[in-house]
């Protein structure tokens, strides 16, 4: 519990400082992460489900969220071929699942990742399918963008007199 | 950020109709059971300065003499948060949300690694003040109280809450006799002016009646505080012996 709310203190006094006052200035606000993943993380920790939701109804819904979905293993590979030594939290250590990190992660991500797959169809996250190069996914995430942009565009004419 | 756009359920938010003493309000902690724990869980509420911590001594030490296992909690106490609560509100960065949240944080800490521990070896849980603290402060300062409820739905309800009640005259008189009055406990964070006591005033007069409203849908004893300490105590001491000892309860006590 204490590990949800410290991360939904740090989210509202970013939402509050960061994200709302460029928005209301009309700007685009890209965010590394979001509510979606304190969804997905607190849920595999065993937080209600519905009671984080209800906590995060201070935030703002995004217009365009995307997902980067990877396979378990694909994602314990990157990790480690980058970093040799995986983060406490990141690995659910704190939940005593394995005393190897390693398998720890494996667990505990794969049931992060279960969370997202219900996220996906609750809030309607494009899936973006993260196995392919760096080139191929800012492809499919530049078509999702400009899409999204180009209809707001269209609604700003609708708005004023012909 | 809720799938649903209407209002959270009511009666998952903690509304008073399924209020249960020693039971989660609304949807607790699903890791965490608490069903048939021994302890029992006391409250006693009440604004600054009305005199909450030496009833609670007071109180700690009569049922210690009687045998009970007693142990103390109290607002922002808890070792993880007690350190960034006083520097957040040394800064200038709070907001109402953060402020509530840290708040919240504060509890659920104490929640788990206190309360519901002491409450499963069968301890009497004093808390000097309780979630309707949080939910007057962030009431008054506009803070969706929906929201709220539904926030502090890991709490659980105590066994007795007791309010200890003041008007804002006795109050400030109390205030200024003893320590001063403090920046937060003032209000001085909402701007309704420069000037500490008509801030005091205001603020704590909205406080005071946010309290009353929750006095039906939390089942507040409301406790008369304008009278001496030893007058307070006794009616304290009486209620609480009659919810401990049902048998005893025409005993009086001394």
């Amino acid at each position: 519990m204490t590990f949800s709310l410290l991360h939904a203190t740090d989210f509202a006094d970013r939402l509050l400082y960061k994200i709302i006052p460029p928005l209301k200035d009309g700007m685009i606000v890209l965010a590394d992460r979001y509510a979606y993943t304190a969804f997905a993380r607190d849920a595999t920790r065993g937080v209600d489900r519905q009671w984080v939701r209800e906590l995060y109804s201070f935030a703002v819904r995004p217009d365009l969220s995307l997902y980067f979905r990877v396979p378990i293993d694909m994602s314990v590979d990157r990790l480690m071929a980058r970093r040799v030594k995986l983060k406490f939290y990141e690995a659910g250590m704190d939940l005593g699942w394995s005393t190897n990190p390693v398998e720890s992660f494996r667990m505990f991500q794969g049931k992060v990742l279960d969370e997202y797959d219900r996220l996906v169809e609750e809030f309607g996250l494009e899936v973006v399918s993260a196995v392919g190069s760096i080139t191929e996914q800012q492809r499919i995430v530049r078509g999702l963008v400009s899409q999204q942009l180009q209809i707001n565009h269209v609604e700003i004419p609708d708005e004023q007199p012909a | 950020m809720n799938s649903q756009p209407d209002t959270p359920d009511l009666a998952n938010a903690g509304a008073s109709s399924d209020i249960q003493a020693g039971r989660y309000y609304g949807r607790g902690i699903p890791y965490l059971p608490i069903e048939g724990y021994p302890g029992k869980l006391i409250a006693i509420e009440g604004t600054d300065g009305v005199g909450r911590s030496t009833q609670i001594q007071l109180l700690r030490e009569w049922l210690e003499v009687k045998g009970y296992g007693v142990i103390e909690t109290g607002w922002t106490r808890s070792p993880l948060m007690q350190p960034t609560i006083e520097l957040a509100k040394s800064s200038n960065t709070l907001n109402k949300l953060t402020f509530v949240l840290l708040y919240a944080t504060d509890f659920a800490d104490r929640m788990e690694k206190e309360i519901i521990p002491a409450l499963k070896a069968g301890f009497v849980v004093l808390s000097d003040r309780y979630i309707f603290t949080a939910l007057a402060r962030a009431g008054v300062r506009g803070v969706d109280r929906l929201w709220l409820r539904s926030l502090y739905g890991f709490g659980i309800a105590p066994h007795l809450v007791f309010y200890l009640n003041v008007d804002v005259k006795t109050l400030i008189a109390r205030v200024l006799a003893a320590r001063g009055m403090d920046f937060w406990e003032s209000g001085m964070d909402l701007k309704v002016g420069d000037d500490i006591y008509d801030s005091f005033r205001a603020y704590q007069s909205k406080l005071l009646k946010e309290y009353g409203s929750m006095a039906d849908e939390f089942h507040f004893r409301v406790v008369d505080a304008r009278r001496s300490i030893d007058k307070i105590q006794e009616e304290l001491r009486k209620q609480v012996a009659a919810f401990l000892e049902p048998g005893a309860a025409s005993k009086s006590d001394g």
